[in-house]
Order: C-alpha cells, then structure tokens, then sequence
C-alpha cells in the first residue's frame, strides 16, 4: 500500500514543472563543479608535488647534525585533497604549509636556537579584491539548493491535498494514517533522489573519465558516505516540509514558513552564531605574541650574560647549549599557547554553529572530503608528531656517537659524523576515514537526532490531522 | 477609486500571517548582527587609535631621517556594519616610503587576530536584506494578480469601471507600502544602535549615505516584488506561480552569483608579470650599477657606501623585498648611528654628497618602476575583479551589491580612495626630503644635537570621498535597477491587460 501511495506521488511529481526545474539547476551546478574541479586540481597537485620535492631535496643534502637541527626539515604541506569537489571547506583561508625557523640572538657570533615550527595564517584576502563567492561544491548543492528543493517538494503534500479535498477521499479507504505519510515520504523522496542521482552520476562521470584526476578505492568509499549522509540530510528536510504541511491549513501558509525557516537556519544562522560565538573569547593577538616573545628571548639573553660575563672562551660558548634548550621549550610553549587559544575560538563557534543542520552537513562532508578545519587541524598534529620525531633523531644521532659532547644547540658541542640522508625522518601527511568517523560521529548523531525528532514530529502532526 | 483599491490591497497584506513573520524575522536577524558588527567595528576602531598612537611615539624617538619608518593607516568604515564590502578584507596599514609608490598590495593589517576566523562567512545588513527582502518581496507578489483570478475576484473587480492599469498600480503601490514597514523598521533599528554606541561617529553626510542605502534597497525590493508579479501574471495558478517565484529567487540570489564566479577562469597573467618584474629589476640593477658608479667616481676611494664611518648604537641595513606577485621589487641600503666617532667625522662630507646623489636617483627609481608597475597590477588584479564584478550584475544582487557598496564606500574605489592620499602623502614626503634637502643633511644618518622637529613632516589625513563621489559611484547601478523596475512594470502591464479573465 506504501508503495501504491508512493507511486502515485512520484507520478505526480513527475509530471509537474518544479521536477523539470530541479533536474536542470541540479545538473547545472554539478557540471559546473566537475569542470572547476578539473580545471584546478591537476595544478594544486602538481604544487604540492613540486614544493615537497624541493623541501625534501633541501633536507636530503643535509649532512651535518648541526645543520640539520639548526635548519630543520623546511617548509611542510598538507596534501590536497582529491575530493575537494565535496568540501571546499573554505582551503583558501588556511595555510596550505607549516613551516619553521629559528631565532639568532643577536649577540655574540653563530648564536641560534634552532628549529622551531611555526604556525602562518594564511591570509589571501589581503590581496583579494574580488567580489564574495561561496564556491559551487557538493556542499552548496546539498546544503542550500537540494534542501530548498525537498521543502519545494514537500510543503503541499498534505495541505495541498487537504485544500483539494482529494486527502479526505483517500483516508475514507482503509489505509492507516501512518502508511499515508510514508507513502509521500518515500514518494517524494524518491522524486528527488531522481534528479540527484542523475546530477551526481554526470559530474562523478565527468570527473573520472578525465585523465587528470584518479580517484582511488578510498575516495570512492568516502563517496559513499558523504552521498549517505546528504541522504539523511535530505531526509531531515523532507520530514519538516511534510510536518509543517501536516500542521498548516494552507499550502501557501505552509511554505513561508517553511522558506523562513530554511532562510534562517542554513542562510543566516551558521554566520551569525559563528560570529557572536567567536565574540566571546579573544585570544592573543599576533601582534602582542611577538612582543612576548621578544620579552621572553630577552630574559634568557641576560640570563646568559649575568651568568657568564666577560670574553667569549670555549667553556663559555658551551655553556650556551642549556639556555639555547631553555629558549627553544618556552619559545615552543609560548606559539603553541597562541594556536591552542586560536583553534579553540573556532572550535566554540563551529560547536555552535551546530544548531543549522547545513552546518552540520558542512562539518560532516568536510570530514570526509578531507578539507576544510578539522582537516587543518588533524595536519596540524601530524606535523607536530613529525617535529618530534625530528628532534629525537637529532638527538639519538647525538647520544650515539660517542665523540660528541652532547651539548645540543651548539656547533662544536654536537656530533660532527656525517648523517645519511635516508636516516632522517620525512614527513608524511596522512589521513584515515576511522579518524574521520571519529571526527564526524558528533556531527552525524545530531543530523540522525534531528531527523527522527522531525519525523516523528511529522508523524503525530498528521496523525492528529482533521481532515 | 485607485484610493479604495489600495487601501483593500493594503488591508488585505497587512492582516497576513506572512507580513507578522516576516517582520519579526528581519527584526531578530537585525538585531543580532548589528549587534556583533558594532562590537566588531569597535575592535577595529580600538586597534586602529593604538596602532596610530603607536606609530606617532615611535616617530618621537627616531633620530635620524633614514631611521624613519612612515605608516598611513586606514580608519575602520563605520558604515561596514552595512555593507562591509572590502573594508574588514584589505590591509590598513601602508608603509610610506621614498623606495616605492604605496598600493593596496604593499599593505597589510594591524591588529588582525585570528585569521582562522575567515572560515566563516561575515553577515553586514545588505547581505540580510538581499536575502529576505527579496524573498519576502516575492512572497507578496506571487498570488497577486493568479490568486485573485483563482478565486475569481479578479472577475468582480473587472466589472467595475476601474483601468486594468489602476489595478496594476494599486497592487504595486499597496504592496510596496507594506513592505517598506519592515524595511524602515531594520534600518530604524539599525541607526538606533548605531547612535547608542560610544563609538560609532556618524556625520550629515553619513545620513545621507545611508539614506542613500535605504533607497537602493526599496528599489531592490521593488524589482523583486516585479519579478514576482510578472510571474504571476504570467501563470494561471497559484501553486505554479509560487514555485517558479522560488526557483527564479533560488536562481538569482543563490545561484547564479556563486555559480558564475566558481565557474569563470581568470588568466593569471604570467607572462606580464614576470616580463613587468623583470623590468623593475633591470630599472633597480641600473640604479644599483649607476650608484657603484658614483661611489668609484668620488674623491673617496674604493665602492664602500658607509664611508668607514664608524659610530654608537648604530645601524646598518641593506636588504630590500623581491615579491614577484605583487611586482615589488626594491633594494634599500642605508646606515645611522647616534653618535658618530670623532676620527669619522672628515667623512661626514663625503657621505653627504653621496646622499644627495643618492636621494636624487633613488626617488627617481621609484618614479620609474611605478610607471610601469600601475598598469600591471591594474591589469593582473583590478581587470579580472570588474570583469567578476560586471557578470555579477547580470544579476539584481549584484547590482544591489555594488550600490550599496559605492554608497557606504567599501567598493573597490572607496578603499583606493584611501591608497591614493597614500600615494600622495609618500609624494608630499619625497617632495619634502628633496625641498629641504633632507638626503643630504647630516641628520639624514646622525643623530644631532637639536632634535629633528618631526612636526615639520607633512602629515597623513584621510577623508572618506564626500556624498557626491559616492552618489556617483551609486547611480550606474541603481539607475540600471531603476530601468529593470520600469521594464518590468511595462511587460507586465501589457500582459494584464491583454490577459483574459
């Protein structure tokens, strides 16, 4: 019987003009996306490539310890993601590389802490004056146009029934309510699963039988998910376009508010949440963590002339080796404060922003796509996991040479064997979909939370319906 | 009798569920941002007052010429909170210098917290208005003329002697009129809180811009009700009325803007910028090859630019930047001491005479990379962004956009506003050193005795362009929204009146 009731609204939405509409703007956009994609990626890759390569070749001709911890491994970039198309995930406004330094103390000759990771902002917009755009990815097609089609879809299939009169006709047989409701469910999400299916199959198509991009068994697995949770997504928006055409008497009543409601959850709410969130706590700026790091470089310089003075003798040029190491922990400590108190603002307001199921779909494609903040973060780590590596092996190398003094940081207190270059640790930009489930798991909870509170809700709506 | 029809239109609008929304909407959303956007707007202002104070003390304390470090900065625009345009985007802090003309590319931000921020979309009033005005807009008009002839009333009406034109207009003005309330209500809300706020200092002509504003959006609005009334004229039920309204919102405010950006490719001119740096490097290596040449020519022998002078707290530098995407280039080398050793003091002329050589060719080497450095970044950034911003304008949004944006001032020409007093004050500067032979003075890298008077220095000020700059910059765009109005008018007229009832 559901299938009975489904089918005649398939039927139904087949023949009108909103399905025609939909098909076309859906196809539209994809291809749209596909070609953007296919236009770009290839040299996003080809920079990436290129630019590890040279770090690497930098790192490689790299013998002495010295060099080595004084100079570090150079700059360090995030691998593109290859399904960017997904998830934009706003790439632009996050660096795409960590790179690292070291501070000379201006005293004294070849006085230098070494290498320190350092945490650049990007900041294209300086440069950028074009207008605003919200780049045209799966994102934007789910989140914005698909949603506004299922409420299209939706929002007179019980008011609009009930004005015709034709609903009273169908509950005189002896169909439960609950079949009824199901039966437009799946009718109408099955008429909008058409055009999707078919936009999505044009642009994976379009995608992959160019030659420039190669998608591999895992980006297709991560395909999968991402495509099941647009799927609930659309669920949730089916659902409250039938609950409030359930509670309404008129369609026309029932579909402002629904547009409004659409309007405010996932056009206006996510930015201003965001922003009224992000009021609340201020970290420090960069301006004043220069200025404590200079207080701080200062306090150590003196530190180190009180206590030894006078001429530089070799004992003395030594002994700098404890306070090179002193410099390097706090200089560490103090940047990872900032980018701790950074990250945390944007956390708070993407936590917030939960409350728009767009953002939650946002958050969620993000994760698997492998953009976006949760992705910068997790680059973040692995650069961070590297850096230690880095360091232990300086100091391993070190402490397993018997001839060095073992004072790190400083020149002659340091091995001075030759390095093979295959020995040093290379960095490795890693992803895994179990980290991204993990990542994702709130985000998805509360969309199934949303979903079945939204159905249900449409369930006793129609229920209590008077006909 | 137009009078009667408006005043049952009007009636009939305002009692709807759809108008109480609506109204209570806008009102929530308005409130929220500007809100968020006066507090943000007086961070800016906060750090722009220290970052000046600042940057005035450091001058205090410079005590020799080429120690100086001039810095314009760029007051916050109290009218972002209403579109915020490119103002919060673009650097403001400009370093002034004799080594190079200002742009917007050379400058950056002070006090700019955290960049990780950016991930998240900014909401300034128009982008509130341009979303739900319009909706709101075409939520009035899709039932205007289909709903009534659904029901028949259209018939009724008809009967009367009444002009289907008068019908038109009444429809038009009474909606209107209702739609202006939540309208006026908003931007109300919005000068209430701005006058509230301790530190958002609005002048006459700051009225006028946003009164400016206000018109633009009531046209916006207006062409947007059209849009909804041509579609319902056009279509005989309300049903399909309503949809194709929404797709034709989706398309035009959702869509088309973001799909016509991401798709457009921009040439990243390449070659002109290689070719254009190269240029500027040659101009600068001939600089460099006509300073070695001068310092082997003059009575001091050997090619050292420091003279062997020899001094306390000194300083040394030779550097410059070489950033190929912003096509600078520039070498600067200089030196000043606080006091200078007694044996040095026979040098001192020399050094001078090679400072007023210096000077005079080092200015003109800016002058000279500047010639050919305008039109480049002219083509490699401005072209593409107008060209973006013209496709947008296919698009009642765009054109929305870009008014308001010319009337508050934070359009693209509003900012170079900004940047050219920039230019001008780093000419005003040049021209001072030169006039009062500063490069060759010995307070050029010597500290003296009598402090340099740094009140003496030409002094940066910026005034936003006044109301009539900005209405000039406003009027293109809200003519062509003015003339979509009226074509829109006339198209559905003619359809009503040739339509059968």
């Amino acid at each position: 019987m559901i299938w009975h009731i489904a089918k005649r609204e398939l039927y139904d939405n087949l023949n009108n003009l909103r399905f025609v509409l939909a098909i076309m703007l859906l196809i539209g956009l994809m291809i749209t996306n596909a070609i953007v994609y296919l236009r770009e990626h290839p040299t996003r890759v080809q920079q990436y490539r290129s630019s590890a390569t040279e770090s690497l070749e930098v790192l490689k001709a790299r013998t002495d310890l010295y060099d080595i911890a004084l100079n570090g491994p150079g700059d360090l970039y995030k691998q593109p993601a290859s399904l960017r198309f997904c998830a934009d995930g706003g790439e632009s406004f996050l660096s795409e590389f960590v790179d690292g330094g070291y501070w000379m103390w201006g005293y004294g000759d070849g006085f230098r802490d070494f290498w320190l990771l350092n945490y650049p902002t990007s900041n294209p917009n300086l440069l950028n004056i074009r207008p605003d755009v919200t780049k045209v990815d799966w994102v934007f097609i789910f989140g914005y146009v698909l949603s506004l089609l299922a409420l299209l879809f939706t929002f007179d299939s019980v008011s609009g029934e009930r004005e015709r009169g034709t609903l009273r006709l169908m509950l005189a047989n002896s169909i439960p309510r609950h079949t009824v409701l199901f039966g437009k469910f799946l009718g109408a999400l099955i008429s909008l699963c058409i055009p999707t299916v078919i936009a999505i199959l044009i642009n994976l198509l379009v995608i992959s039988t160019s030659s420039a991009v190669h998608l591999n068994n895992e980006a297709w697995k991560r395909l999968g998910v991402i495509i099941a949770v647009a799927l609930v997504y659309i669920f949730l928006f089916l659902a409250l376009g039938l609950l409030v055409s359930a509670r309404v008497r008129r369609s026309s009543v029932s579909l402002v508010i629904l547009l409004l409601t659409w309007v405010i959850f996932v056009v206006f709410v996510p930015g201003t949440v965001a922003s009224i969130t992000s009021g609340l706590s201020s970290p420090i700026s960069s301006d004043e963590l220069r200025k404590r790091q200079n207080q701080l470089h200062n306090e150590i310089l003196e530190a180190y002339i009180d206590r030894t003075g006078g001429d530089e003798t070799p004992e003395r040029t030594l002994g700098r080796s404890e306070y090179i190491m002193k410099q390097m922990e706090q200089q560490e400590r103090l940047r990872r404060e900032h980018l701790d108190q950074q990250i945390t603002q944007v956390q708070q307001a993407r936590a917030v922003t939960r409350v728009s199921p767009a953002a939650i779909l946002q958050h969620s494609l993000e994760a698997f796509a492998g953009t976006g903040f949760a992705r910068h973060l997790q680059f973040l780590e692995n650069v961070q996991r590297y850096a230690r590596e880095y360091r232990e092996f300086v100091e391993n190398t070190d402490r397993s040479d018997p001839e060095s003094l073992h004072l790190i940081g400083v020149p002659e207190g340091m091995s001075k064997k030759p390095v093979s270059p295959e020995a040093i640790p290379k960095f490795e930009d890693t992803l895994s979909l179990g980290k991204d489930f993990n990542t994702a798991a709130i985000d998805l909870l509360l969309l199934t939370l949303f979903v079945i509170v939204l159905l249900s809700a449409a369930y006793l709506a129609f229920v209590r319906v008077e006909v | 009798m137009l009078l009667t029809l408006i005043r049952r239109e009007l009636l009939d609008n305002l009692m709807t569920f759809r108008f109480a929304a609506a109204i209570l909407i806008m009102l929530l959303l308005v409130v929220a941002n500007t809100a968020v956007l006066i507090k943000d707007y007086e961070r800016r202002l906060e750090a722009y007052n220290t970052a000046v104070q600042k940057h005035r003390q450091d001058l205090l304390e410079t005590k020799t010429y080429s120690a100086v470090g001039l810095t314009a900065y760029r007051p916050p625009n109290p009218l972002s909170i209403f579109n915020v345009g490119l103002d919060k985007r673009l650097g403001n802090t400009l370093r002034v210098s004799y080594l190079y003309v200002p742009t917007l590319w050379d400058a950056w931000k002070h006090g700019a917290n955290n960049a990780y921020l950016n991930i998240f979309a900014s909401i300034d009033i128009v982008f509130i208005f341009q979303g739900i005005l319009s909706l709101l807009a075409l939520v009035f008009a899709y039932d205007a003329l289909a709903g009534e002839r659904e029901r028949g009333t259209l018939r009724l009406v008809l009967t009367h002697p009444v002009r289907r034109g008068h019908i038109l207009f009444a429809k038009y003005i009474s909606a209107m009129l209702c739609l202006l309330i939540p309208l006026l209500m908003c931007f109300l809300l919005v000068l209430i809180m701005l006058t509230t706020s301790a530190s958002v200092f609005l002048g006459t002509d700051d009225f006028f811009r946003i009164g400016g504003v206000i018109f633009t959006s009531f046209v916006y609005l207006s062409l947007f009700y059209l849009i909804g009334m041509l579609i319902s004229a056009a279509t005989r039920r309300t049903g399909t009325a309503l949809m194709l309204a929404m797709f034709a919102w989706g398309f035009l405010v959702l869509v088309y803007p973001n799909m016509i950006l991401t798709a457009i490719e921009t040439d990243p001119h390449t070659d002109t910028e290689t070719s254009v740096y190269n240029q500027i490097k040659q101009i600068w290596e001939e600089f460099d090859r006509e300073r070695k040449q001068f310092l082997a020519n003059d009575p001091v022998p050997g090619e050292d630019w420091d003279f062997g002078l020899w001094g306390d707290d000194g300083y040394t530098f030779w550097g410059g930047t070489d950033d190929s995407s912003k096509l600078l280039y520039y070498e600067s080398t200089g030196f000043h001491f606080e006091t200078l050793k007694e044996e040095s003091e026979p040098q001192v002329p020399h050094a001078q005479n090679y400072h007023r050589f210096f000077g005079l060719q080092v200015t003109n080497t800016a002058d000279r990379t500047w010639i050919v450095r305008k039109p480049a970044l002219e083509m490699i950034y401005v072209q593409p962004a107008k060209k973006e911003q013209m496709l947008l304008k296919f698009s009642p949004v765009g054109l929305y956009d870009s008014a308001t944006e010319a009337w508050t001032g934070t359009d693209l020409s509003g900012l170079q506003d900004f940047f050219m007093a920039g230019q001008r004050y780093q000419q005003a500067v040049v021209d001072y050193f030169l006039d009062n032979k500063i490069f060759e003075s010995r307070q050029w890298f010597v500290a003296a005795k009598g402090e340099i008077d740094w009140n003496m220095l030409p002094q940066f000020s910026f005034q936003r362009s006044d109301i009539g700059t900005n209405a000039k910059r406003a009027l293109p765009d809200l003519f062509l929204l003015l003339i979509l109005n009226l074509i829109l008018f006339a198209i559905i007229f003619l359809i009503f009146v040739k339509s059968e009832v």
